[in-house]
């Protein structure tokens, strides 16, 4: 036990010797939470919108004001010269990318209305970008649909009526924050650890580390003890500054909270050490730290993309990536007060998964050593 | 002393890191075709003394001249003059012996068929096997050839060693002071840099530096005998105790 | 040419460092086809549960919809009240449908149901997709009702999604994701090389040389450049191979836009270089400024909406740039003409931080 406190003393010498970069540990998740708090989100307020009027009576009229009246939408339906916005036009601004839909009235409009017939409007809807064509479709059909309700005096026949929990306003910052913590918290523990061996390679005083008696046990757990407490304040940092920035509602019980965080921290930094044991210099231990947890949170984890949509094969592969189990957790905690007896799985989880890369991790400088001597 | 301009002239040099002063004031000169050994424990200065003769470091006051160039002014003439082989040899471990003789030669600006004489000169030297082999592979000794191969490629007229010997095996040790004379024999100046005391007797003059300033200088068997001590490690640990009264 | 004995030496590093060779080749491939899928993966399967507590056909009809759609997975259908509430907090389902008889004035009982929809709105997109969806169905129903019923039709919307017809998300995200190696690559091999050198004292000898000191930024540069112009290839060549995204424009823009923006991201990644003392802090620095990049990059999210002092931020960002030029020249099919004025913006940051950073190399370089 007096060894492995001479590691970790050696350890946190380290890191305090080097105060610029603990002070990057500490500042940079606040900024980027800052940053990307206010400007990652869904929610679009502001649509340019094209529209042409082909039929030009008064149910179209009625249409076309409909749509300027939306708080969402920006209705540009004249050119440059004032005159009518014409079909080359319009085409021209959705290539350039001015508008991001062209509302287009056919000339036949006001007859097949007035007929009783399926009158139609066509939305021609910039596809570069799906999750915006996807807002803007569904704004424009609510619009429609309003419209609709308005003039054949239907308010009554369909009434549906949307409750929002846990998100009354349906803001996708509540969805982010969270998440962004649980991201940036997993990659920042990988990286404190991912560099600790490399860098002893690199300089050459693993050598002296590969003669002591200490065991190899030892040593990796001695490296990595020090981090835990440096990576679980920045936690607790983040945490609390996402709670009081960001007013980001706090209902679950922060104790439940703390002990998944621990779990959670401890498996991004035995993520770390392991690459350490591997990584032949600190460029790649870099890369493989950053390109290991930083793709597969984001897009394995339920980050940004809803879990439930992928495919079998890659939903298999959710769970071998940390941040599925914690984002599960933080959400369901933060958000939804919901209690320790929800996530005994997610916990077992990281638990089984710390333990699994800290056992690889020493056996691989285990070997690394018994081949050294 | 002859009427031309010392190798090396350093006058009233100082570095100061933020507060820290790590050279406090040093002037001495090295004379053409001399072997000047700067003694001194470690975090004494001489590092940051060479690399303010090269000009690698900025200078905080004080003059160096090389050949009578003001490093300052002229820093790429002065530095055409001088050779320079820092602590860790300054190889790029990923890349061979030959890879590193070649790029060295390469930005040295030395034309195609001088880099293949030079290539051809080391393998007289050294094995081909151990030339092939990734410099982080290759013994220390055999890294410091290399590495003292490279520094001479551009045959400069002044050179400077910080801590040539350290971390190399007595023999090695040996032999690269052999290699030392040879130098000397062409006419090279050389400012060299070394902890191990036992050295000092390979050269001309000693300069002892301790905290930052110089605190001892002249001939190695004139300086023991105008102090009065057995050896050099006598003198060294005397001169450092009265200096710390003062 | 003494340049090209150090664009030689780097490559030599590079190509010697197995593992970063791994990451720099490889690694692409398998991060673009495992993104290539997750966001192909557009949203469906989402776990709804039904509680139907109306006794009429249309509840029935629009119950058998909601079934049919891929979109919706149906977890429970109850004909009594549960506790929707507590099944939405374990995240067994994200919605709960409610039906209910509904009461009309005049004839009494309606045709058509009163629907309640109780969402998880925790992940907002998802939730505002699904209840679009949804009522989407329901529309449908009523539609085809009244049409049968011989009552007036309403207005019809019928969408045309330009460029991307299906909506495929990787069509939108492909071109992305190789902006995003690119500079994840270059940006992490360059930022630690001046370091990495300090460390090894090869920097000294380097100096010491008669190089001068555009000639060590150039040197340092120009590798990463080949790098990156060889993962964009090895990029493109997976989203159009295996993805089969349509490449409408041109490749000479492609490759100048590219150019461009590795020039910003390396003097970017340079600078950062020059103002670290260890490996550790170019690190951290590379980090903070990739996960800005991306996320302020209209990768993602869109970057319209960023509030104002933070726009200027999104203004900055190179990568905000390349993404809306390759997404321009990939589905649009746009030339120069049309996006000359974000390249231009690509071009005065790269000056910029070029200029800023040169400045820094040299004052180190002369420390």
């Amino acid at each position: 036990m007096g060894r492995i406190k001479a590691i970790i003393r050696k350890e946190f010498l380290h890191i305090l010797r080097d105060p610029r970069s603990l002070t990057l540990v500490f500042i940079i998740p606040l900024i980027q939470i800052f940053i990307l708090g206010y400007s990652v989100s869904y929610d679009l307020d502001r649509v340019e919108v094209a529209l042409i009027d082909l039929s030009q009576g008064g149910t179209s009229r009625q249409l076309a004001r409909a749509f300027a009246a939306s708080p969402v939408f920006q209705v540009r339906s004249r050119s440059a010269d004032g005159g009518a916005l014409s079909p080359a036009e319009a085409e021209d601004m959705l290539r350039q990318g001015l508008v991001r839909e062209v509302i287009v009235i056919p000339a036949g409009f006001d007859r097949l209305a007035a007929a009783g017939r399926r009158a139609e409007v066509g939305l021609i809807i910039d596809g570069s970008d799906v999750n915006v064509a996807n807002l803007v479709y569904q704004y424009s059909e609510r619009v429609i649909l309003d419209f609709n309700a308005a003039r054949m005096g239907s308010a009554g026949l369909l009434k549906i009526g949307t409750q929002m929990h846990f998100n009354p306003e349906a803001r996708s910052r509540f969805f982010f924050i969270p998440g962004l913590v649980a991201v940036i918290l997993l990659m920042i523990s990988a990286m404190l650890t991912s560099l600790s061996i490399t860098r002893e390679r690199e300089t050459g005083s693993l050598s002296l580390l590969f003669i002591s008696p200490l065991k190899s046990v030892e040593i990796i757990v001695g490296k990595t003890i020090p981090y835990i407490f440096v990576a679980l304040l920045d936690g607790a940092v983040i945490l609390l500054f996402a709670r009081f920035w960001f007013g980001i509602p706090f209902r679950g019980a922060l104790p439940v909270l703390l002990a998944f965080g621990l779990l959670y921290i401890v498996a991004g930094l035995a993520l770390g050490i392991l690459i350490s044991t591997v990584a032949p210099t600190q460029t790649t231990a870099m890369l493989a730290a950053l390109l290991i947890t930083m793709l597969p949170s984001f897009l394995l984890s339920g980050f940004i993309f809803p879990l439930d949509s992928l495919s079998p094969v890659l939903r298999a592969i959710s769970y071998v990536v940390p941040a599925t189990y914690f984002l599960r957790i933080i959400r369901g905690v933060i958000l939804k007060g919901a209690e320790l007896r929800h996530f005994l799985f997610d916990g077992a989880m990281l638990a089984a998964y710390s333990l699994l890369l800290l056992a690889v991790a020493i056996r691989k400088f285990a070997g690394q050593r018994k081949a050294a001597q | 002393m002859s009427g031309a301009a010392p190798a090396i002239e350093v006058r009233d040099l100082r570095k100061d890191f933020g507060r820290f002063q790590a050279v406090k004031g040093v002037s001495f000169d090295v004379a053409g075709g001399e072997i000047v050994g700067f003694l001194g424990p470690n975090g004494a200065g001489k590092t940051t003394t060479i690399k303010m003769i090269t000009g690698l470091l900025k200078i905080t006051s004080g003059t160096v001249r090389v050949e009578g160039l003001d490093i300052r002014e002229h820093p790429a003439a002065a530095r055409r003059k001088m050779g320079y082989m820092s602590q860790k040899f300054s190889l790029y471990p990923l890349l061979t012996a030959l890879e590193n003789i070649d790029f060295f030669a390469g930005i040295s600006g030395l034309a195609p068929g001088e880099r293949r004489r030079h290539a051809a000169r080391i393998r007289q030297d050294l094995p081909e096997a151990v030339l092939r082999q990734k410099v982080q592979d290759i013994p220390p000794g055999i890294r410091q050839k290399v590495a003292m191969f490279v520094c001479l490629m551009p045959d400069p007229g002044i050179i400077l060693l910080d801590e040539p010997t350290s971390g190399v095996d007595p023999e090695a040790r040996r032999l690269f002071w052999n290699d030392i004379y040879g130098l000397k024999t062409q006419g090279k100046t050389l400012l060299v840099s070394t902890h191990n005391l036992d050295e000092a007797e390979y050269c001309d003059r000693i300069l002892i530096l301790h905290n930052g300033e110089l605190i001892a200088a002249g001939e190695p068997d004139e300086l023991l005998r105008r102090q009065g001590k057995a050896d050099i490690e006598e003198l060294f640990k005397d001169a450092i105790h009265d200096h710390g009264q003062n | 040419m003494k340049l090209r004995h150090l664009v030689k030496k780097e490559l030599i590093e590079v190509v010697r460092q197995k593992e970063l060779l791994f990451l720099m080749l490889v690694s692409p491939v398998i991060q673009i086809i495992v993104l290539g899928y997750v966001v192909s993966s557009d949203i469906r399967n989402v776990p709804v549960g039904i509680v139907n507590l109306s006794g009429g056909q249309a509840a029935t009809r629009v119950i058998e919809r909601v079934r049919r759609s891929p979109l919706f997975n149906v977890r429970f259908e109850s004909a009594r009240n549960e506790d929707s509430l507590d099944r939405l907090k374990k995240g067994e389902v994200k919605t709960v449908i409610v039906f209910r008889d509904a009461l009309d004035r005049k004839r009494g009982a309606s045709a058509y149901p009163e629907v309640q929809v109780l969402m998880d709105g925790i992940d907002a997109n998802t939730a505002m997709i699904a209840s679009g969806y949804f009522s989407g169905i329901i529309k449908g129903y009523i539609l085809d009702d009244m049409e049968k019923k011989g009552r007036g039709l309403p207005v019809a919307a019928r969408p045309l999604f330009r460029f991307n017809p299906q909506l495929r998300g990787i069509n939108t995200m492909g071109p992305g994701i190789v902006a995003f190696l690119l500079t994840i690559i270059t940006l992490f091999m360059t930022s630690t090389s001046l370091v990495r050198e300090k460390e090894q004292q090869t920097l000294d000898t380097l100096l010491m040389s008669p190089l001068g000191a555009l000639e060590i930024y150039v040197g340092k540069a120009l590798p990463a450049i080949l790098v990156g112009l060889v993962d964009m290839l090895i990029g493109l060549a997976v989203v159009v191979l295996w993805f089969g995204i349509p490449f409408r424009g041109g490749v000479p823009v492609l490759f100048l836009a590219a150019l461009v923006y590795l020039t910003a991201i390396l003097s970017y990644a340079l600078l950062i270089s020059v103002l670290s003392s260890t490996a550790q802090q170019a690190m951290f620095f590379s980090w903070f400024s990739l996960i800005i990049f991306l996320l302020m990059s209209g990768f993602f999210t869109p970057v319209d909406n960023i509030p104002y002092p933070l726009r200027l931020l999104a203004d900055v960002n190179p990568m905000r740039y390349l993404v809306q030029i390759i997404r321009e020249i990939f589905l649009k099919g746009n030339g120069i003409a049309y996006f000359w004025k974000e390249l231009l913006a690509m071009g005065a940051i790269a000056v910029t931080l070029v200029s800023i950073s040169l400045l820094n190399f040299k004052r180190f370089i002369s420390k």
